[in-house]
C-alpha cells in the first residue's frame, strides 16, 4: 500500500544573507570589502522518522523550527542537502492556495491549467472540474476570471482542487482557516475523511487543539532537530510545558510573588489516571497534585489554597479557593502534599493558563502566588459517532 | 515527487503554460497579436529610413524593408523570449515553492509562446514576400529545422538567464544592453554572404561576424525567404554548433542551480 514516508539522516541548509547584496555592484564591491557574509544556517539537522500508510502525523514546534521546511522536502520542493527522503504514492500539497491562479482566467481555465501543473491528464482533469466546482460551491462561477473571486472564493477553489486528487498522502500546512465557519468544517470533514480512508496525512499546525483532534501521532521539531516524537497527547503535552516561556512571554508573563513563608515545594498537574499532563480532555478531571512547606515555626491553619484559569491574555476566566468552595483550609507543619481535583464544562477548547495562591485572607497574608504559571489545553476530542439518537416519536393523528 | 512527470504530463504542462500566456496577454488588448507584428514592422520603417536615405547602403539590396523584416521578425522572437525568460523564475516564486512541478518548463513555456507568435509572424511574411515577387523556393522546408534549432538556442540561453537573475537582478537589465549590442552584430539590416550583396568589404570582420550565434539562422531566413535558395553550409554548422552547446549548457547550469534557486527565491 502506497502513502509511506521514509526520512533519513535529513539534513537543509539554506544561506542566509547578512547585508545582501542583491545587485552585482554590490557584489563587486563586496568582493574587496567583505561585507556580505554568507551564513550557512541548518534549518534541519539530521532529521529522520518514518511514517506508514494511514497515519495520521502532526508536526509541531515554534516557529523556525524547521516545519514548514520539512513539508517542503517531502512535497519534492526542496532537495536535502544531505539524506534522503523518499515517499510512496501521490502527493497532495495544501502549503500554499490557489497560488497558480491567474487573476484573469476564469475558475475553469485556472482548475486546468494547475491540473498540469499537478500532473494530471487533461480527461482526469475534465471529470474533476465539475466536482471541485461543487465541492467549493461555486458552481456558478467558473467562467468568471477568479479576480472577481472574494478571497474566501478564491481559497475555497484552491482546496478543493487541491484535495480532489485523491492523494495517497496530504500535507497541510496550516490552511484551514479557509473561508467562512461553513466551508471550514467541510475542510475538515474532507480531511477526516481522508484519515478514515486510511490515507497519510502530515499536518504543521500551531492549533493544538486541532492537532490533537487529527493526529495519532506528534513530532516535536525543535531548532531543526527531532525534540521528540511519539503519541500525540505525550508530545503536545511535553511541547506545552517546555514552551511555557516562550509561549507566555508574548501574552501574560508568568509571575510569582509573595513572602515565601509558605510555599509550593513542587506542583504537577495529572489526569483522572494519575498520569502526568498538560492536555485534558473534555470531561477529563485535573488533578493538581502540590507539595506545599512552611517555615514557620509553628504550625499553621487557615491557608488557603486558591486556583484561577485564565485565558492566554491574562483574562480571568475562572478562579476559587477552599474557603470560597466551604472546603476544609489548610492546616499543617513543616510540610504537606495537598491536592485539587477540578472538573470543567469546557465550552470553548484552547490553550489557559492555570494559576496557584496560598493566602491567608485573615492574617492578610499573601503567602505564595504561581500567577499565569501553568499552561494547559483543554481539548475537545472528535466523537465517534457524533451524534447519538435519544428518542424519535412518529404520531399519528 | 512521485506525480509520475513523463512525456505527455510534460507536453500537456508546456501547452496549458503558453495557452495561459497568450489568454492573459491579450485579454483585453484592441490590437492583439497585432502588436507582435507591429514592433518590427514600425522598426522596419525606421531602419528602411535610416539606412537608405541616410546610410544609402540599403540601397545595394531590392526590397530593403522586405530584406529587414525578413531577419526583423526572428530578432524580435529571440529578443523578447529573452526578456521573458529572465524574469519567469521569479515572477512564479509562490508557485514554484508551494507545489512541486519541472520548473524547467517555466521558461520554456515563455520561449514557446513567442514561437507560436512567430510562426503567425512568419505566414504574415511569406504573403508579403509572394506579393513583392519574392517566391519561395524547396529550401522553405528548411525553416522548419531551422527553427527548431533557434528554439533550442533560445531556450538554452533563457534557462541560464532564469536563474542567473534569480540570484542578481542586473541580469535582467544587463540583457537589455547586451541584446542592443548583439542586434547591430547580427546579420539583420544587413547580409553578409547569403544574397550575393557585399556590404561587409573585410574578410576578417566577415569571420569574426560569423562567430555570434544567431548569424546562422538570420543568414538562413535570409536565403530562405527573401532569396528562396539554399543556406550555406557554414549557417547549419554554426547554428547547429550553437544550438547544442546552448542548450546542453542551459540545462546542465538549470539543473545544478535549481535546488539552491528554489530557497533563494
Amino acid at each position: 500500500m502506497s502513502g509511506g514516508i521514509r526520512m533519513k539522516n535529513v539534513t537543509l541548509y539554506y544561506r542566509l544573507y547578512h547585508d545582501r547584496a542583491v545587485t552585482l555592484r554590490e557584489t563587486m564591491l563586496n568582493l574587496f570589502n567583505r561585507k556580505t557574509r554568507i551564513e550557512n544556517f541548518m534549518a534541519l539537522d539530521d532529521v529522520s522518522f518514518n511514517i506508514e500508510p494511514g497515519e495520521s502525523v502532526a508536526i509541531i514546534g515554534s516557529n523556525g523550527a524547521g516545519k514548514s521546511t520539512t513539508l517542503k522536502i517531502l512535497a519534492g520542493i526542496y532537495i536535502p542537502t544531505s539524506g534522503t527522503a523518499d515517499s510512496t504514492g501521490r502527493i497532495a500539497s495544501l502549503l500554499d492556495l490557489g497560488v497558480g491562479f491567474h487573476p484573469d482566467l476564469t475558475g475553469e481555465e485556472n482548475l486546468m491549467l494547475n491540473g498540469a501543473l499537478l500532473g494530471l491528464g487533461r480527461n482526469d482533469m475534465k471529470k474533476l472540474v465539475p466536482e471541485i466546482a461543487d465541492f467549493a460551491q461555486l458552481e456558478r462561477f467558473m467562467d468568471t476570471p477568479v479576480k472577481y473571486y472574494s478571497s474566501g472564493m478564491f481559497m475555497r477553489l484552491g482546496f478543493s482542487l487541491a484535495t480532489a486528487v485523491d492523494p495517497d498522502i496530504l500535507l497541510i500546512d496550516e490552511v484551514l482557516a479557509v473561508g467562512d465557519v461553513g466551508f471550514q468544517n467541510r475542510c475538515y470533514e474532507r480531511i477526516w475523511d481522508f484519515r478514515q480512508k486510511g490515507k497519510t496525512i502530515i499536518f504543521v499546525s500551531h492549533d493544538l487543539d486541532a492537532v490533537s483532534k487529527l493526529c495519532e501521532r506528534a513530532i516535536w521539531l525543535h531548532e531543526g532537530r527531532i525534540e521528540m516524537d511519539g503519541d500525540a497527547d505525550s508530545v503536545l503535552s511535553a511541547y506545552l510545558e517546555t514552551s511555557q516561556k516562550k509561549y507566555i512571554s508574548t501574552t501574560a508573563t508568568p509571575k510569582e510573588w509573595g513572602s515565601r513563608e509558605i510555599w509550593f515545594d513542587s506542583v504537577i498537574l495529572r489526569n483522572a489516571d494519575g498520569t502526568p499532563s498538560r492536555t485534558f480532555r473534555r470531561g477529563e478531571r485535573i488533578v493538581i497534585d502540590t507539595l506545599i512547606k512552611s517555615r514557620l515555626p509553628s504550625g499553621v491553619d487557615n491557608v488557603v489554597f486558591g486556583f484561577s484559569i485564565h485565558r492566554p491574555d491574562g483574562e480571568t476566566v475562572i478562579g476559587s479557593n477552599n474557603l470560597e468552595m466551604n472546603q476544609p483550609l489548610l492546616k499543617f507543619q513543616g510540610s504537606v502534599s495537598s491536592r485539587i481535583e477540578i472538573d470543567l464544562d469546557i465550552a470553548e477548547p484552547g490553550t489557559y493558563l492555570l494559576g496557584l495562591a496560598l493566602t491567608d485572607p485573615e492574617a492578610s497574608r499573601d503567602y505564595h502566588w504561581q500567577e499565569f504559571f501553568y499552561p494547559i489545553a483543554l481539548i475537545e476530542e472528535r466523537k465517534d459517532p457524533p451524534l447519538r439518537l435519544s428518542e424519535a416519536i412518529w404520531i399519528q393523528e | 515527487m512521485s506525480a509520475g512527470w513523463n512525456i505527455g504530463r510534460l507536453t500537456l504542462l508546456m501547452e496549458s503554460l503558453v495557452a495561459k500566456d497568450l489568454k492573459v496577454r491579450y485579454k483585453r488588448s484592441i490590437l492583439g497579436f497585432a502588436w507582435f507584428l507591429l514592433k518590427p514592422l514600425f522598426s522596419m520603417v525606421v531602419y528602411y529610413f535610416v539606412f537608405t536615405r541616410i546610410l544609402r547602403f540599403g540601397g545595394a539590396i531590392p526590397h530593403f524593408s522586405l530584406f529587414l523584416l525578413t531577419g526583423l521578425l526572428p530578432w524580435n522572437f529571440f529578443s523578447s523570449s529573452l526578456s521573458a525568460t529572465s524574469s519567469s523564475l521569479l515572477d512564479n516564486h509562490r508557485l514554484i515553492r508551494s507545489i512541486y512541478f519541472p520548473r524547467m518548463a517555466l521558461p520554456a513555456a515563455e520561449v514557446a509562446a513567442n514561437l507560436v507568435h512567430l510562426l503567425l509572424a512568419l505566414l504574415v511574411l511569406e504573403v508579403l514576400l509572394i506579393t513583392f515577387g519574392h517566391n519561395p523556393g524547396l529550401s522553405i522546408v528548411l525553416i522548419l529545422p531551422a527553427l527548431i534549432l533557434l528554439t533550442m538556442m533560445t531556450v538554452g540561453i533563457g534557462m541560464i538567464l532564469s536563474v542567473g537573475n534569480v540570484f542578481y537582478r542586473d541580469v535582467k537589465q544587463f540583457i537589455e544592453i547586451l541584446l542592443l549590442a548583439w542586434f547591430y552584430s547580427s546579420p539583420i539590416i544587413y547580409p553578409l554572404d547569403s544574397i550575393g550583396v557585399d556590404i561587409i568589404q573585410s574578410q576578417r570582420l566577415m569571420m569574426i561576424l560569423k562567430f555570434n550565434p544567431i548569424s546562422g539562422f538570420m543568414e538562413i531566413m535570409h536565403s530562405i525567404f527573401y532569396l528562396g535558395t539554399w543556406p550555406r553550409l557554414w549557417c547549419w554548422i554554426s547554428l547547429g554548433s550553437w544550438s547544442i552547446i546552448f542548450l546542453l549548457a542551459g540545462m546542465a547550469i538549470f539543473r545544478k542551480a535549481e535546488s539552491v534557486v528554489v530557497k533563494e527565491l
